[in-house]
């Protein structure tokens, strides 16, 4: 069962990875839920996974499957933190 | 596994000949003689990873990165036959300076040992690792995407070939073929046995290499570049400059991202810019901080659009046709953003005041400072520094274009003709 506390934690990761893979110089809370993963502000691609991968799973402590991204269709910071979310539930 | 990698990487390492021996300029060129024999190999096993890629729905733009053509090819040899030029002033023995009276120093070049590439999906890069680094002695680790693995395994049968051909140890390149990020990490923390890690590609991994690792790291910090415009520049040639710096290549690491013009010419260099962009039908968004003012009463055909520039945009890569406007009161307001936000990549300086260049690229610390011309200057061989692996942002030991002459360190040769060490020291004050 993810807590809320592993919640919050995915989610400050997630933003800040988001933000370095899009070189950016803003906080994690400067990015909402619902920003675009490929638009105004962010601006990450899949070739960027590999590093996105092993910063998550060092900074979470959970292992993630190789083909996480692979057939998802994901748009948002949103949907990206409910897919690592469920990835880590699995790895506990 | 890892120590086996390791073990025989090293092992040849050790086997190789000295750095200059005329086999690394046979491998030059048996490296060219093979790429070009495997090609049809080579693109065949590009065409499978570019569908495989396909089907797990990368977009058009990154399947671009993953496909090769003959033009890349070409480009490749000519890479080959570029450092094999260069080899013999990288490698040349040093004259030597007199020490006193009693003898001689010299250095001499040697490999930097074992180097570990780590990249994502240019399969040209493989071909890259494998020359550069290995024309002047060392060994390579070679990791690529698993989105380029069929790729990979075609090139590292062209490289394992002309090594041989070349009479040098096979395990002076060896290309990885475990997409598993385990091993990854394993090599990683063998600092023991890997000498230079040299991250290529996003910058969650080139990050990710250097808090991970204790390994030296040899990386770009990546390009958010300024120009700097003093109200003495002219104008026209600042436009041009900006357009140069930025539309050829908007995503290369040496492109500009933002203007900070001093606010009394901010809204005649926006002029200008838009006025060149017409000319040659240049497509570019400009984004303009609320001190710069719009641009008004220009009709017909645009290629340009005026954007808003948001805080966001400070610091930031575009990746894109688009560059900033930021108004600034003088060099001290644009010396502050430079160094808030700049990655230490690329800076410019557009004036004609000589005293306003001479004060910038004293005070502006970048890997490279140019002076009334266009960002794009900043590469190796442009500049004459020789072919180039990347353009690095570090501090120690190479900073700016990395060509043959940074993947070597040396030895200190003294020729000390029987010299003793106590009676120099004895006759010291």
């Amino acid at each position: 069962m993810i807590t809320q506390l592993d919640r919050a934690a995915v989610t400050e990761s997630v933003k800040r990875v988001v933000i370095a893979e899009s070189r950016l110089s803003l906080r994690p809370a400067d990015i909402e839920d619902h920003e675009p993963l490929n638009g105004e502000i962010l601006r990450v691609n899949s070739l960027g996974f590999v590093g996105m991968l092993v910063r998550l799973e060092d900074e979470l402590d959970i292992v993630l499957p190789d083909d996480l991204f692979v057939g998802r269709s994901f748009h948002t910071v949103h949907d990206l933190i409910e897919i690592v979310l469920s990835a880590a539930q699995a790895s506990r | 596994m890892t120590d086996a990698l390791l073990t025989s990487a090293r092992a040849a390492l050790a086997a190789a000949p000295p750095t200059g021996d005329p086999a690394y300029a046979r491998y030059c060129r048996e490296l060219a003689e093979r790429l070009a024999d495997h090609w049809p190999a080579v693109l065949k096993a590009n065409a499978q990873d570019v569908t495989l890629a396909g089907e797990r729905g990368l977009s058009p733009v990154l399947l671009d990165r993953l496909r090769l053509t003959d033009a890349h090819l070409g480009r490749l040899q000519q890479l080959t036959r570029a450092a094999l030029s260069e080899l013999a002033e990288v490698t040349a023995p040093d004259a030597g300076v007199p020490v006193g009276d009693w003898g001689v120093r010299l250095r001499t070049p040697k490999p930097l040992g074992v180097v570990f590439m780590v990249y994502e999906a240019r399969p040209t890069v493989t071909v890259e690792g494998a020359l550069l680094p290995v024309a002047v002695g060392n060994a390579v680790l070679l990791r690529g995407g698993k989105e380029i693995a069929r790729t990979n395994g075609a090139l590292s049968v062209v490289a394992r070939e002309a090594l041989e051909a070349a009479g040098l140890p096979a395990h002076l390149v060896t290309v990885l073929d475990d997409p598993d990020r385990t091993q990854l990490r394993a090599l990683l923390k063998r600092p023991d046995a890997v000498d230079v890690l040299i991250p290529r590609g996003s910058p969650s991994l080139i990050d990710y290499c250097r808090s991970a690792s204790s390994i030296p790291v040899i990386a770009s910090g990546g390009g958010v570049n300024h120009l700097y415009v003093h109200r003495s520049a002219d104008l026209d040639l600042a436009a041009e400059v900006a357009l140069d710096s930025k539309l050829p290549e908007p995503t290369a690491c040496n492109t500009a991202e933002m203007l900070l013009v001093d606010a009394e010419v901010a809204g005649d260099l926006v002029s200008a810019i838009l006025r060149a962009a017409e000319r040659d039908d240049r497509q570019v968004a400009v984004r303009l901080d609320p001190r710069v003012p719009r641009p008004g009463g220009r009709t017909g055909h645009r290629p340009w659009r005026i954007e808003d520039l948001h805080e966001h945009d400070l610091g930031r890569e575009f990746l894109d046709a688009t560059i900033g406007v930021r108004a600034v009161d003088g060099l001290d307001e644009a010396l502050a953003h430079i160094r808030r936000y700049g990655s230490g990549h690329t800076e410019g300086v557009l004036a004609r005041d000589a005293g306003v260049s001479a004060e910038f690229t004293r005070r502006a610390d970048a890997a490279a400072i140019v002076v009334n011309g266009s960002l794009r200057l900043h590469d190796g061989p442009t500049l004459g520094l020789g072919s180039e692996i990347s353009i690095s942002t570090g501090r120690m030991h190479v900073r700016g274009p990395v060509t043959l002459g940074s993947l070597v360190t040396h030895s200190w040769v003294v020729e000390a003709r029987g010299t003793l060490r106590s009676p120099l020291t004895a006759s010291r004050p």
